[in-house]
């Protein structure tokens, strides 16, 4: 199994630890992964904000130089994953103005055109349809029982249209991952909302406030961590924990775990190998690995 | 089959949840189960309906925590996607609710007021010449004259489940992205400049409005194009819209986001002074280097090129 990826941004930057965990598991589980070459940031979901044809052309380019590898496109990044299928989507749905941007593309001197064979997926979603991958893997015991908190975020699962994976009221893949992985996924109240990240600059306070509701939420549910498939979402949760307790006047501590982080530790990997001394919360709270 | 609405009751103050089983006929909805309920077993139950026929926007309600229009959701599907024979029904979030099911519209309106919602015709319209607007500029905003003023798509509003007072409901941005885009509009940049004012750039993006309007209207990228006319304006001087530029500068200039510089180009580097601790912390984690130099993407020339070619397309329309 092979795919393009995209990495996105943050992987380079304050979530590296996405990355090398990423790489570590994918190595493990058989999952080739070849960058997508010279890719530029997806827009961020803020991009469109500013001018929304080159916030879509500028996407049509990162997919076509996927498909010009004859690979599907694999992210780990939730927003990443909605702006390439956003602007897929609407490229797919639109011959005017797919014209339009491969027009742009060639005008720009951009060696392909957007043609639409390549498709987008996210790493939590390969898992889900690959139970397979994780065969022999996967330690006996697995996570152990761990009480872990899904937090899928937004922008995998909204609006269900684009993203096609299952329902966005009520999606289950996640915790069906986390049995399958051994661990015991735990229902909390806060576990659809939206962390805020997008909204940083704002509303700031509202989005500490919200941080602190999620783990705190999670922590009621008696979870012993937080996995999230985006790693904005993680960056939200685990780097401003402090802030976020202080918000709400809590005193909830939680390890925030990326996706392949957790997989990690259910093939026997150790928090250096999964780059845990990189998070700013749950320190001493993490059982695991 | 039989199935539970467990229905959040309200009335003069007292708050309780109250079990009805129904019999679930093919094709009922939603709404045909409040009404039977009423009808056969609890007069007392109060919600609102009219047209059932997905227009008037009267019977939108929450099941299971998502807002629906209770006319055109059949019971049955709902069943199927929550794998359940329990249905919890309560009124649409983030409204004030007068009794069960019954939500107050009047402070909805009191807030949309905030942004003048009503074209401004210009000058040279007459009411003997009427309005003239060709199809073309008629079709930049039809879409979002469809909305039926329902409230579903602020039910699950992240923003609004926390502070309604600095934001406005994604019907009113949908309200004002018509206006602004109505060409027989003489004032788009004052009705902007108060959407702004009224909290544009507090969107979460959590696109919980666009997955719940029953319209399909996309209330989620009505604030996404309302933001991109706020930089058309020269009314994008916020430390969201600059946010947003810094991002899409980044994008231009290196092909990456540089976070060590993304704070300071938000904020300023006072406000970003500020954030010294946070800084701090995060390099104590190796989160943050900032000595390290960003790459520049080798095609830069070209991604730059494609920014503005995009640009220029996009002001010839």
């Amino acid at each position: 199994m092979k795919f393009a990826l995209f990495p996105g941004c943050v992987l380079d930057g304050a979530a590296a630890e996405a990355r090398t965990s990423l790489l570590k598991v994918c190595g493990r589980l058989g999952i080739e992964l070849e960058e997508i070459k010279n890719w530029t940031c997806c827009g961020a979901s803020h991009a469109q904000g500013v001018n929304d044809l080159a916030a879509l052309a500028i996407n049509a380019r990162n997919i076509s130089i996927a498909e010009h590898m004859g690979l599907d496109i694999m992210t780990v990044c939730n927003t990443c994953t909605l702006q390439l299928r956003t602007a897929k989507y609407r490229l797919d749905h639109d011959a005017k103005l797919k014209e339009k941007v491969n027009g742009i593309l060639q005008e720009a001197g951009h060696p392909y055109a957007y043609k639409g064979t390549s498709k987008i997926t996210h790493f939590l979603w390969v898992l889900d349809e690959h139970p397979e991958l994780l065969e022999g893997n996967i330690l006996p015991e697995g996570l152990n029982g761990a009480r872990v908190a899904c937090y899928y975020g937004c922008h995998i699962l909204r609006p269900e249209e684009v993203m096609d994976h299952g329902s966005d009221r009520y999606p289950e893949y996640f915790e069906r991952l986390v049995r399958r992985l051994g661990g015991q996924p735990v229902w909390f109240d806060a576990n659809r909302l939206c962390c805020g990240f997008h909204a940083q600059f704002g509303a700031e306070d509202d989005v500490m406030k919200r941080t602190g509701q999620i783990v705190k939420s999670a922590g009621k549910a008696r979870a012993e961590l937080i996995a999230t498939p985006c790693p904005l979402c993680q960056m939200q949760l685990d780097m401003y924990e402090p802030e976020g307790r202080d918000a709400i006047g809590d005193t909830t501590q939680m390890p925030i775990l990326h996706l392949q982080q957790l997989v990690g530790l259910a093939m026997g990997m150790s928090k250096a190998d999964i780059g845990f001394d990189r998070h700013v919360s749950g320190k001493l709270q993490l059982k695991l690995g | 089959m039989y199935a539970k609405l467990r229905i959040h009751r309200f009335v003069e103050g007292r708050k309780w949840k109250q079990d009805y089983t129904v019999e679930v006929k093919t094709g009922m909805t939603i709404l045909e189960a409040l009404i039977a309920i009423k009808e056969q077993q609890d007069p007392t139950l109060s919600f609102t309906s009219s047209c059932r026929s997905s227009i008037c926007g009267a019977c939108a309600v929450r099941v299971n925590g998502n807002a629906v229009l209770a006319c055109e959701t059949l019971v049955s599907d709902q069943l199927a996607t929550y794998d359940t024979n329990v249905l919890t029904i309560e009124p649409l979030g983030n409204f004030e609710v007068i009794r069960d099911l019954v939500v107050n519209w009047d402070p909805k309106f009191d807030r949309m007021k905030k942004i003048d919602p009503a074209v401004e015709p210009k000058d040279e319209f007459s009411p003997e010449e009427g309005c003239r607007q060709s199809p073309e500029d008629f079709e930049k905003y039809k879409k979002y004259a469809l909305c039926i003023l329902c409230g579903s798509c602020v039910s699950e509003c992240n923003k609004n489940s926390l502070n309604q007072k600095d934001f406005l409901d994604p019907f009113a941005f949908v309200k004002g992205e018509k206006i602004v885009s109505d060409s027989r509009d003489k004032s788009p940049k004052e009705h902007l400049r108060r959407i702004v004012d009224a909290g544009l750039w507090a969107c979460f993006n959590c696109e919980e409005c666009t997955a719940k309007c029953p319209k399909g209207l996309d209330p989620a990228g009505a604030i996404e194009k309302l933001k991109a006319e706020t930089f058309k304006y020269g009314l994008a001087d916020n430390v969201g819209a600059k946010h947003a530029k810094a991002i899409y500068d980044d994008i231009q200039e290196s092909g990456t986001l540089d976070e060590s510089k993304l704070n300071i180009k938000s904020e300023g580097f006072l406000k970003a002074g500020t954030r010294a601790p946070m800084g701090i912390r995060l390099m104590a984690t190796g989160k943050l280097d900032p000595m390290a130099s960003h790459p520049v993407n080798p095609e830069i020339a070209t991604i730059k090129k494609i920014v503005q070619i995009a640009e220029q397309a996009s002001k010839e329309g």
